[in-house]
């Protein structure tokens, strides 16, 4: 269409490119640059750009807050509540986008409970962690405060809402004369589920997958105000650098690229999933 | 989980027939539903019960008599109550504002390259990928005035030093500045998505014609790109407003109260000095105009979807 040359227009262009770049890179190059400073380098003015590298701030972080610990804390409840989001919201959706059970005031009242503000909730569900937490049941699927339990369920009732939502416009996008045709085959409903809906929808659960995964691994309130020690996780660990002594930037600044960077290279390495994935399906990305 | 389903009783009057598809539906949902509506109301209702008690849990009061509406009274009458409404109110539009416009010129940008355009693209994603509560505390080391990179950059440029957070006028542009490092992202993702998605045909026809670039915008691109830009509005303002994190981790809401949002507010009062009846009081109002905001906006959201997927 237009010619391979490089013209003034594409100069402009790209200039315009490398000033948005610079914006939006330049806070992660430096979380990532201050995490090798070494101490007396951190606090310098005007600040230093080049310096040696070091791996104190780590071995600090590591010494002194336990981050292997968080990370699997964060890695453990991410993980499991991310799998009981898919299988309830797959469940669900699919009923949605085939039947419409309560004529789409269903659907709209589980999107309106998305748009909560979770501080407008937390109190009652400290309350209920603390009572429930008390009884052996609650002991036995480690529910109560301080517990990974109650975080999977904070973060599984937090992400099904939008979880639903993504997975219906998938489902919809299936034709019904698959499933049709696979019922004259003499397949099940719940065969028919399994063997011909959700292979196909296999993309729309990526996507739903990963944005639980994210939103579950960076969730700081829930985290932050029902754990105290043994169930903390990892962007809790990076807020325990502000001390009542005051901050300290190096150790932060290596937990936080331990907590911020495993998830960029997750969303690089899946973005294609994301993009669709951002605008509730809506927009064919 | 599919046995139990495959087991589970038919309903309906012929108990050999397979389960009606009303039933089947209904048992697919109920896993999703009950744990939503549990998490949902029973929150709520906790809430309201709060809302018109006297609560104070650092004195021997506790949770205390029934005292009516006074707690609604105190919060509409209270100063910091409506300050906090009005910052909340000022954040959401000067970030979403800035978002929209900032977005829709990165994503027209990018539409237009013709190298590099899906690496750009896959980077754009890194800001929303980081955790606000860790990357916002490396935004304050960044704001930091003594030894913070950007009065680094301003001292080098022969500019005057700012104080950033901890100069009362600038905290709340500081803070807006940071959500829309982290949110235009998000914006100019969805709009390119748009773009890319925009039926050819007509931009051929119009360009048959002569028209200008200007026409094709205003007549061409932006009213098709309507529904989408509705969206993504709808998304951020929401989502603006019950900002949390950020506000925790850059600023504790101060200083003073310059930063201090409705959410934080709301943690203030709630969990550090435990006045659960006024904190009650006003989430259940916040709540309240957020769903029915929300609903409307969601209404003619859904409207809009609906009618793609007829056309579709």
């Amino acid at each position: 269409m237009q010619a391979k040359t490089f013209t003034m227009a594409d100069l402009v262009r790209y200039t315009l490119v490398i000033a948005m770049l610079i914006f939006f890179l330049f806070p992660i190059y430096w979380m990532i640059t201050t995490s090798f400073k070494p101490p007396p380098d951190i606090l310098t003015r005007p600040p230093k750009w080049v310096f040696e590298p070091t791996l104190v701030n780590y071995v600090y972080a590591f010494e002194e807050a336990d981050f292997a610990m968080f990370m699997k804390n964060s890695a453990t409840v991410s993980l499991i509540s991310t799998t009981l989001v898919i299988v309830a919201g797959c469940l669900a959706s699919y009923s949605f986008a085939r039947y419409n059970p309560g004529a789409g005031h269903l659907t709209f009242f589980i999107l309106t409970t998305r748009m909560m503000p979770a501080i407008a909730v937390i109190i009652p569900f400290f309350v209920i962690f603390k009572e429930v937490g008390e009884t052996a049941i609650g002991q036995a699927l480690s529910l109560g405060l301080d517990r990974l339990g109650a975080l999977v369920v904070c973060y599984t009732v937090f992400n099904l809402p939008l979880a639903i939502w993504l997975l219906i416009s998938f489902f919809q996008d299936i034709p019904v004369e698959l499933e049709d045709s696979a019922r004259l085959d003499g397949y099940s409903r719940l065969q028919v589920l399994r063997r011909v809906v959700l292979p196909l929808a296999a993309p729309g659960i990526a996507v739903t997958a990963i944005f639980t995964l994210l939103f579950s691994w960076n969730e700081f309130l829930f985290a932050f105000l029902l754990t105290r020690d043994v169930a903390r996780t990892i962007t809790v660990g990076v807020a325990g650098f502000w001390t009542q002594r005051g901050i300290l930037w190096g150790p932060l600044s290596a937990a936080a690229t331990v907590c911020v960077v495993p998830m960029l290279i997750f969303a690089l390495l899946l973005q294609r999933y994301i993009v669709r994935g951002l605008t509730f399906g809506a927009v064919r990305g | 989980m599919d046995e139990a389903i495959e087991k589970a009783p038919a309903a309906g009057r012929a108990p050999k027939r397979a389960m009606s598809d009303t039933w089947y539906s209904i048992l697919l949902i109920a896993p999703a539903v009950i744990v939503i509506l549990f998490f949902a109301l029973f929150p709520l209702l906790y809430a309201i019960d709060l809302s018109f008690r006297h609560v104070d849990l650092t004195s021997a009061v506790g949770i205390g008599p029934y005292v009516g509406l006074d707690n609604y009274r105190f919060a509409l009458n209270d100063r910091i109550f409506w300050e906090s409404t009005r910052r909340t109110l000022i954040f959401a539009v000067g970030a979403v504002s800035v978002e929209m416009v900032l977005g829709v010129a990165i994503a027209f940008l990018l539409n237009q390259l013709r190298w590099f355009q899906g690496i750009l693209r896959s980077l754009l994603i890194l800001p929303l990928a980081s955790a606000p509560a860790a990357v916002g505390l490396v935004w304050r080391y960044m704001y930091h005035p003594d030894f913070g990179v950007y009065n680094g950059i301003l001292a080098t440029l022969g500019l005057p030093e700012l104080k950033w957070l901890a100069d009362v006028r600038l905290a709340m542009p500081s803070v807006i500045v940071f959500d829309v490092w982290q949110w235009t992202p998000f914006v100019a993702l969805i709009v390119l998505a748009g773009l890319q998605s925009l039926p050819k045909e007509p931009f051929e026809a119009a360009e048959l014609d002569g028209a200008s670039t200007w026409q094709v915008l205003r007549r061409l691109t932006f009213p098709m790109l309507a529904p989408v830009l509705t969206l993504v509005f709808v998304l951020r303002s929401i989502d603006a407003i019950r900002l949390y994190d950020a506000i925790l981790s850059l600023s504790h809401g101060g200083p003073g109260t310059a930063t201090e949002t409705l959410t934080y507010y709301l943690y203030r009062i709630g969990l550090k000095y435990f006045r659960l009846d006024h904190a009650s009081a006003i989430s259940l109002m916040f709540l309240y105009v957020t769903v029915v905001f929300t609903g409307v906006a969601l209404r003619s959201m859904m409207r809009v979807q609906a009618e793609r997927a007829r056309r579709a």
